[in-house]
């Protein structure tokens, strides 16, 4: 069954297009990597089917329903739920008040205590650090709160902005083992931005390739780290996304 | 006579009213980045609404002749309606537009309240007395201290508990603050905009009001240019606070007013009538050291 439908969809930002007719469908329980340069236009698409910017054309549809033009606040209701580049955490915030934002449109009290105790249990260092100001968590938690607070709104369907950005490879490994955990655990669909075919190859889904706006590859991201791996044996260190790995 | 608790009465009770005044504006500058210039207009609105309209020099108590039990809750809510309205009628149409567009038309919709008021009221102070027996002095810790100020000071430390145990034990709180740091990451988990932003307006307007009874009796004048003054100095507070930071308005209203009491008394007499140059300098120094302000907001800090 479709979950998330996009169709065609345009962002401007005044004159500069960043996102240029994508179309793409993602299954239920599906797991989707985006990946791309810079200013491909990975995070407009995550912004632009959530409602954090607005689209100039196409339309987003969420189990059928069109979300195109909602606002994120809407959007969140549908059961979309997204992690965003940088992370975004309320620093001023203590990591358990972080993850009680979302739960505002939830009304059932005893399942949100106890996905916060999920939560704890697969980070066990938000647990003891619960009442600690957000801000003062290293790079890593702050993926980890951001994951778990995007939990919080017990979406269908999450959409992750390089959570691998500015980590160090084992944090990687563990962020990525607790999201691929917890889909199995929810049934829940993923989108996950991830600039390293490689690194998605090895957690294993269907990969997406977006240059200048557009979706230019569609495949399973083993194909894609096997291209990029011999593009390196030709090429050497040129391919984009192995470097920004490595940098970070 | 003891002129240590005198100053110190006198600089707890003039800063809370500025404490309330920075509160009222940093309340809505944390959720919608908008120095609502109006805010000293609201204030007026509150002090006018308590007298029967006309252009008499003497005013007639209308709302101000209600006993303090009704009277009191009576305000609040109309400083909290005006403030909501304006959001409704003004700011939610420009919701998207840039931050001086906001700016700009809070100033537009102070002018417009603002000679509302003149229309109705005409030009001229006039002389108000809403609980004068509150100007009483009368004596703690050797200085002589108008039932009026401890009242001010007392309201205000409620005030300050109230909205901090609001902002942190209760959901709606909760929201305010996080939609203060990031409004967009909070609407995306769900935070409705309008709840918090009607929220925070409706706060802001009450905090108007309380300011008003204060301003009022200790006064004794309606004035329609009233709001002017005490919104320069609640937004210098707001300013030197660190803009969207709650307890840094607070504390910098209190600390205005300390400077301002302190310099009234220590300054020679010729240069008496200069003091707000010398308060205004001292704060050009502290923003000189410390321009994000006392106590800097996260959001106001530029993030990787």
């Amino acid at each position: 069954m479709t979950k998330l439908g996009v169709f065609d969809l345009e962002v401007r930002y005044g004159k500069v297009p960043a996102l240029g007719g994508v179309t793409l469908h993602l299954q239920e329980g599906e797991r989707l990597f985006v990946s791309g340069p810079n200013g491909a236009g990975k995070s407009s698409l995550l912004k632009a089917i959530a409602g954090a910017v607005s689209s100039s054309h196409g339309r987003v549809e969420l189990d059928g329903d069109i979300i195109t033009g909602k606002s994120a606040e809407a959007i969140a209701r549908y059961g979309l739920s997204m992690v965003p580049e940088g992370r975004d955490i309320f620093s001023t915030l203590t990591v358990e008040e972080n993850l009680r934002v979302g739960t505002g449109i939830r009304a059932d009290k005893q399942a949100i205590e106890g996905d916060i105790a999920e939560i704890y249990d697969a980070f066990p260092i938000l647990g003891e650090r619960r009442h600690a100001n957000a801000g003062a968590l290293s790079g890593g938690q702050q993926q980890m709160l951001a994951i778990g607070r995007g939990l919080m709104t017990n979406p269908k369907l999450m959409m992750v902005d390089e959570p691998s950005l500015g980590l160090a490879p084992n944090i990687v490994d563990q962020v990525y083992d607790t999201l691929v955990a917890l889909q199995k655990e929810r049934g829940l669909t993923l989108l996950i931005v991830e600039q390293s075919s490689a690194r998605a190859a090895r957690v294993g889904g269907r990969m997406v390739l977006l240059r200048g706006g557009q979706v230019v590859g569609d495949g399973d991201a083993s194909e894609f780290a096997e291209r990029d791996l011999l593009k390196e044996a030709y090429f050497g260190q040129a391919d984009q996304s192995k470097s920004t790995e490595q940098v970070q | 006579m003891n002129a240590v608790p005198q100053l110190f009465f006198d600089a707890a009770s003039l800063g809370g009213i500025y404490a309330m005044a920075a509160l009222g504006i940093a309340l809505i500058f944390g959720v919608m980045n908008l120095v609502n210039f109006a805010h000293g207009e609201y204030i007026a609105f509150c002090v006018f609404a308590l007298i029967v309209p006309s252009s008499d020099a003497v005013a007639v108590m209308f709302l101000g002749k209600a006993p303090a039990i009704l009277l009191i809750p009576v305000l609040l809510a109309l400083g909290a309606l005006i403030a909501v309205a304006s959001e409704y009628i003004v700011f939610r149409q420009l919701r998207n537009a840039n931050p001086v567009a906001m700016m700009i038309s809070s100033f537009a919709l102070g002018f417009v309240i603002q000679n509302t008021l003149l229309a109705v009221y005409g030009s001229r102070p006039k002389a108000i007395s809403l609980w004068p027996d509150l100007n009483t002095p009368i004596s703690v810790a050797g200085a002589s201290v108008p039932l009026l100020q401890l009242i001010v000071i007392i309201t205000t430390l409620l005030v300050v508990s109230a909205l901090a145990l609001l902002l942190k034990k209760t959901r709606v709180g909760l929201e305010m603050r996080a939609a203060a740091e990031n409004f967009t990451m909070a609407r995306l988990l769900g935070v409705r905009a309008n709840v918090v932003i009607t929220g925070a307006f409706a706060l802001s307007g009450a905090l108007a009001a309380a300011v008003a009874m204060i301003m009022v009796t200790q006064t004794g004048v309606a004035d329609v240019r009233m709001g002017g003054q005490i919104m320069l100095v609640a937004f210098i507070a707001t300013v030197v606070g660190g803009l969207g930071s709650l307890p840094g308005a607070v504390a910098a209203g209190f600390l205005i007013g300390a400077i301002s009491v302190v310099l009234q008394a220590a300054l020679p007499l010729e240069a008496r009538p200069f003091r707000d140059a010398f308060l205004y300098t001292l704060v050009v120094v502290i923003l000189l050291v410390r321009p994000q302000g006392l106590f800097a907001s996260a959001s106001a800090k530029p993030r990787v």
